[in-house]
């Protein structure tokens, strides 16, 4: 995760202003511009839009219950675009409801990661002194801590299921957004507009989410989109050293390490489960590294 | 020299809590398991007097607080617990990863060299041909090789190595040096593409200095400029992060050593959770998280040897 280390010390200190709607719109301007959102934006649609339409688009069972013994490990055919595995089953039909499941645990997971992240890193920032040492304290002892050991902990103690690499990749993976939110709130607090509207009245919860998150939107945007990407390497990874998604629930990783002893005999099976791996994450890499350049034209020269 | 030193103090100091909560995870981690904690450091069908008696040992009656505690001291003692796997019944656990250490090093060790020596020269060819389509073809393989899972990477390995060109043996230490090639790489390609950037972007801001603009002026040759005058500053800041890399390259080794077969640290956690050998699983992602944080710390201390700004702030 070195780069992303890097990655978020420079997203620290980054200043948008605007408010949601403002950032939302100069997102969707500017990223259309750019050839690395489009193409990561590309892959990320049509990824999504075959796990959401898995249960009505026309394929095989991903998980029948009656396995005819003739269907096993067949090539890649026009019937089975991927070809089947040692249990007769289509790769294809697996790979795309696997999709649900690595991208539902990616996205909840990120969606958790973003908010223990951004309550916990705005209450430090924001209020400084005790609750910031506290805070922050806390908030680096899990930045130093390798993300994937921490998850990998979680989920051999807690057992295998969908919920609990959830929880595993959350736990592990929210001290990014942590400091990410704690270093912009140290600098907005002190502008003048959160000045202005502590005149008016408005109380602390209030200044702090209507006047200080809104001007963190756009890193944490960032941050997301490569978060998720890690989170369905991290998922991938527990699935394929069995702590994961269990069977016969598809995922990605299991499938691969199901694979494993068909390499000789049927490669495909562990190899079109990598490709479509591969390709979701790059996507996800793509639209963050895309989105940075866009969204903050200082760090273009930085990482070219 | 001084501030150097206290430099170093605040940081090995620093790094203790962090070690402590490893330390307090893999305690919780026991607490977590469903069910009775002390059946999973259990060995399998041990009878009700077996189990209290072990309750008794690990002080599992007593408040939450003074068993963390003891926890620790026994920790500090080298006493990880016992396995209660069938193959390593009753073996300290200490022993065990005695014995798996070394492998993880070995693999460790010829993966970062691999990394830094494809990463360093790919960076350099890069930035001295950048915006051509040479550079644009590394840039592209730098993005695909961070993205790809090192798992898959070691999969499609096997399949090009042994099933389809039958070269290297595949699985396990057997071969010596050459089964090592493949896991080593896989370990390596992810982190060779981030060296890969950073040696680019850190060499393409050297060249731009003027000292480089006035080495040229004066004649010298450019090859000389490059590699005598250039090369030397460029490649500090990436040599200094090598601290950084154990950290990716731990988390890599559990994945990696599952599909080679590699017997080292990463080889056991996998085979301990199948096997609910639930010491042996603390063991290793405490030792882990040590490597980690001694990388971390290697890191900090050295690039301050580097850059004396950082001491100061």
């Amino acid at each position: 995760m070195r780069l992303r280390k890097t990655l978020n010390d420079r997203l620290l200190g980054w200043k948008m202003s605007g408010g949601f709607r403002q950032t939302a719109v100069e997102i969707v301007e500017r990223g259309s511009r750019n050839s690395m959102v489009v193409v990561g934006m590309t892959i990320i649609i049509v990824i999504v839009a075959l796990a959401l339409l898995a249960p009505v688009l026309p394929m095989a069972d991903p998980t029948p219950s009656n396995l005819v013994p003739e269907e096993r490990t067949l090539s890649p055919s026009w019937n089975h675009w991927f070809g089947t595995d040692e249990l007769g089953r289509d790769i294809f039909s697996r790979v795309i409801w696997g999709a649900r499941v690595s991208l539902l645990v990616a996205t909840m997971a990120v969606v958790f990661s973003l908010m223990i992240g951004v309550v916990l890193g705005l209450t430090a920032g924001y209020f400084g002194g005790v609750v910031d040492y506290i805070i922050a304290g806390t908030i680096d002892l899990f930045w130093t801590f390798p993300a994937f050991l921490l998850a990998l902990a979680f989920a051999a103690a807690l057992g295998p299921s969908l919920t609990n690499v959830i929880l595993a990749i959350s736990v592990s993976y929210w001290a990014g957004f942590g400091r990410l939110m704690r270093g912009q709130a140290l600098t907005v607090r002190e502008r003048q507009f959160v000045e202005a509207s502590r005149a008016l009245g408005a109380n602390n919860i209030r200044i702090m989410f209507t006047h200080v998150l809104p001007n963190c939107l756009a890193p944490l945007i960032v941050w997301a989109s490569v978060g998720v990407a890690d989170a369905i390497t991290i998922e991938s990874s527990l699935s394929f050293l069995g702590v994961g998604t269990q069977p016969p629930t598809p995922s990605w990783g299991y499938m691969l390490y199901r694979g494993i002893p068909f390499l000789e005999e049927a490669p495909w099976i562990a190899t079109f489960p990598g490709v479509v791996l591969l390709i979701t994450i790059l996507g996800f890499n793509l639209l963050g590294d895309g989105l940075r350049d866009v969204l903050d034209p200082r760090m273009k020269g930085l990482r070219r | 020299m001084a501030d150097l030193v206290s430099y170093v103090v605040r940081k090995v100091l620093l790094a203790i809590p962090v070690i402590l909560l490893a330390t307090f995870i893999v305690f919780l981690m026991l607490y977590l398991t469903p069910g009775d904690p002390i059946v999973a450091i259990a060995p399998p069908h041990a009878s009700q007097a077996e189990l209290q008696e072990l309750r008794e040992k690990y002080g599992f009656n007593e408040p939450f607080v003074l068993q963390y505690g003891k926890f620790l001291w026994r920790l500090l003692h080298g006493d990880l617990g016992q396995s209660v796997a069938r193959a390593t019944l009753n073996l300290q656990v200490s022993t065990l990863l005695l014995q798996r250490l070394p492998r993880t090093l070995e693999l460790m060790g010829i993966g970062l060299t691999l990394s830094y020596s494809i990463g360093i020269p790919l960076g350099v060819f890069s930035a001295l041909r950048q915006n051509t389509w040479k550079d644009r073809s590394v840039m592209v393989f730098t993005l695909v090789a961070y993205a790809m899972p090192s798992f898959w990477l070691g999969i499609l390995l096997m399949l090009l190595f042994s099933v389809y060109l039958g070269w290297i043996l595949v699985q396990g230490t057997v071969g010596g040096l050459t089964s090592i090639i493949l896991p080593a790489l896989t370990l390596g390609l992810g982190n060779a593409a981030l060296t890969t950037r950073m040696m680019r972007s850190s060499m393409l801001e050297v060249t731009r200095q003027d000292y480089i603009t006035q080495l040229r002026s004066r004649g010298l040759p450019e090859r000389e400029v490059i590699f005598k005058h250039a090369l030397r500053n460029a490649i500090l800041p990436v040599i200094t992060v090598i601290g950084l890399d154990i950290g990716w390259f731990v988390a890599g080794a559990v994945v990696v050593e599952t599909v080679f077969s590699w017997p080292g640290l990463g080889m056991l956690i996998t085979t301990s959770i199948t096997n609910h050998d639930f010491p042996a699983v603390q063991g290793c992602i405490l030792v882990l998280a040590i490597f980690v944080v001694l990388g971390n710390l290697m890191a900090d201390i050295l690039y301050a040897f580097v850059d004396p700004r950082v001491r100061l702030g």
